[in-house]
């Protein structure tokens, strides 16, 4: 039985913790560099504020109305849900973190457990702890369960848990979800569904495996379909790749020395770099996970999934590396064969555009921005880490004067909130 | 001359939580195990890292309580508030720090009291909007700097 833990309006809810006063009113978020509209308290849904929109223009089309602003602060937002998934990794046998504000968490035995007393209790928990709201989906497949979790977001009768164990209930929720939202159905392909007279994930779900096969040819249409039907099939790492960036290969062979593990961690780390850097993102938290080879059972087996927070958003590949080998040190465990590991980054995010003036994507600039960083890693590798550090690091300062040494300085992020539970500077007050 | 007996503190491991960027569990020494005994702070004053917030205190409204201005507050928003607690809570777009009063619960309010008699208790009634932000389990002083 698998569960996704999500956190509501996750940016908004942050703010929330340290603003209890706006409980209840409009809250906005803004891209890095204020740019635009990433996240919105139900109140700013309602009022009609769209993801995605441009800030300046928000004043035009809501003359007179009061909306909080905030820049999009990723120290706080890191911080507050590591909280979140600390406490789901002291709850659930087995967790995933699938991007900044979804978990997943696996049962292999639910016979003992009360799974819908479970999940109430876990958001209860949370909401208690730290102050986050969490919607809660519980079901045989991932995808199902996403479908759930939609539900204890959406009704309140669901007390934050949806919990979908029989056919039964299986079959009303599929009727009553439109096929745009399920998951790993892209917009593209929800439309072809619907010209095709599918509207619900019900109908999806109710025709023929064959047909599927036949008329979209697709790996990833087919295993949403099985999973709909309740056949457990995305691999956790296929998981990672909407919301995250991963990097993850099986071992010709297997490893048991860190030093091995190393080489491998660290050229997937530095793919998920250059990944982020072709799209132009920037992410804030670096994961590492490592298997043993589950088909050797004569072996001991560990599996493990940790990750760190960096301070600052970034797409280099000498932090990105060397945050992986951070994590990879604590992972590992001496005495196992390991099979395969990954590297995933989350938190993602847009670069500032004073960054992407910098790279200024011309061909040309771009492969020898990936030929420096190739150059670099190496004399680092030899030399220790940052001997050198690229150019590109260096950001202009806000005012156009001189270079600023953090990213932070470099953009702007003029309603950012304090980050009270990572400077002692910034601690709340208390009257 | 008072009896002072000094006891040794030890600190075995940083939080699993981070505190601040960059600073992290270590790799755990293999001399931890024999390190069980030694006082630990982080693990005696922060029984619940998932819901520990800290405060500074500001003002002297409860200095009667022996909680003065400048002092640091460890709050743990996971333990349920009790009658005679110390709490924190967000009221007039701010966080206070006061003792909770249930004994009026039954006639419709309680209150926040302050430890100093120059402030009065801040009554809340049933209908108000209120929560306890969170409950105040330790508060630390600096005698030096």
């Amino acid at each position: 039985m698998y569960g996704i833990i999500d956190c509501d309006n996750c940016y908004v809810s942050c703010e929330r913790v340290f603003r209890p006063d706006l409980k209840d009113k409009p809250v906005i978020v803004l891209s890095n560099n204020d740019g635009c509209v990433v996240a919105r308290s139900n109140e700013a849904k309602k009022m009609g504020i769209k993801a995605g929109v441009p800030y300046y223009q928000l004043a035009e089309k809501f003359p007179g109305q009061k909306i909080a602003v905030f820049s999009s602060n990723y120290e706080l937002y890191g911080e507050l849900t590591g909280r979140v998934v600390s406490i789901i990794r002291k709850e659930a046998p087995a967790y995933f973190r699938y991007s900044i504000d979804e978990c997943f968490v696996y049962f292999q035995d639910v016979e003992q457990v009360d799974l819908k007393q479970w999940g109430e209790n876990l958001h209860k928990r949370i909401k208690r702890s730290v102050g986050m709201p969490v919607s809660i989906g519980l079901a045989p497949t991932k995808t199902l369960a996403k479908m759930a979790s939609h539900f204890a977001k959406r009704h309140s009768g669901y007390r934050h848990c949806c919990l979908i164990d029989n056919d039964e209930k299986r079959i009303k929720a599929l009727k009553l979800y439109p096929i745009d939202d399920v998951w790993g159905i892209g917009r593209r392909y929800a439309a072809r569904l619907k010209s095709l007279g599918v509207e619900t994930a019900y109908d999806f779900a109710s025709h023929k495996l064959s047909w599927v096969q036949a008329t979209f040819r697709n790996i990833v249409i087919e295993r949403t379909w099985r999973e709909l039907n309740g056949e457990d099939c995305v691999p956790n790492e296929e998981l990672a790749r909407k919301k995250s960036i991963c990097t993850s290969r099986s071992f010709n062979g297997m490893i048991t020395d860190l030093e091995g593990l190393r080489t491998h961690v660290s050229n997937y780390a530095a793919r998920c770099a250059e990944k982020l850097r072709q799209e132009g993102s920037v992410a804030s938290i670096v994961s590492v996970f490592l298997y043993t080879n589950p088909f050797r059972e004569d072996l001991p087996q560990y599996t493990s999934f940790m990750e760190t927070r960096l301070s600052v958003p970034t797409d280099s590949t000498i932090e990105i590396v060397k945050a992986a080998y951070d994590v990879l040190q604590q992972l590992y465990r001496e005495g196992y064969h390991y099979k395969k590991a990954g590297v995933i980054v989350m938190g993602i995010g847009p670069k500032s555009p004073i960054q992407l003036d910098l790279f200024d994507y011309n061909a040309e600039q771009f492969q020898k921005m990936k030929r420096l960083d190739a150059v670099i890693d190496r004399i680092n590798k030899v030399n220790g880490t940052e001997t050198i550090v690229l150019g590109s690091q260096q950001y202009t300062r806000r005012d156009g004067k001189g270079k600023a040494n953090v990213f932070a300085n470099a953009i702007k992020h003029d309603y950012r909130s304090k980050n009270p539970t990572t400077r002692w500077s910034d601690i709340i007050v208390l009257k | 001359m008072p009896n002072i007996h000094i006891i040794k503190g030890e600190f075995k491991e940083r939080l699993e939580l981070q505190l601040a960027p960059g600073i992290r569990a270590g790799f755990p020494s293999p001399a931890e195990d024999y390190l069980h005994d030694s006082l630990d702070f982080n693990h005696d004053l922060i029984r619940n890292p998932e819901a520990t917030f800290y405060g500074r205190v500001e003002g002297d409204s409860m200095i009667e309580a022996g909680i003065c201005d400048g002092d640091l507050a460890v709050i743990d928003r996971s333990v349920e508030p009790q009658d005679g607690d110390i709490v924190v809570a967000f009221i007039n777009e701010e966080f206070t720090i006061k003792y909770l009063d249930l004994t009026h619960r039954s006639e419709g309010y309680i209150e926040l009291r302050p430890a100093n008699r120059r402030f009065k208790p801040i009554r809340i009634n049933a209908e108000d909007d209120f929560e306890v932000w969170g409950v105040v389990v330790w508060t630390i002083k600096q005698w030096k700097r």
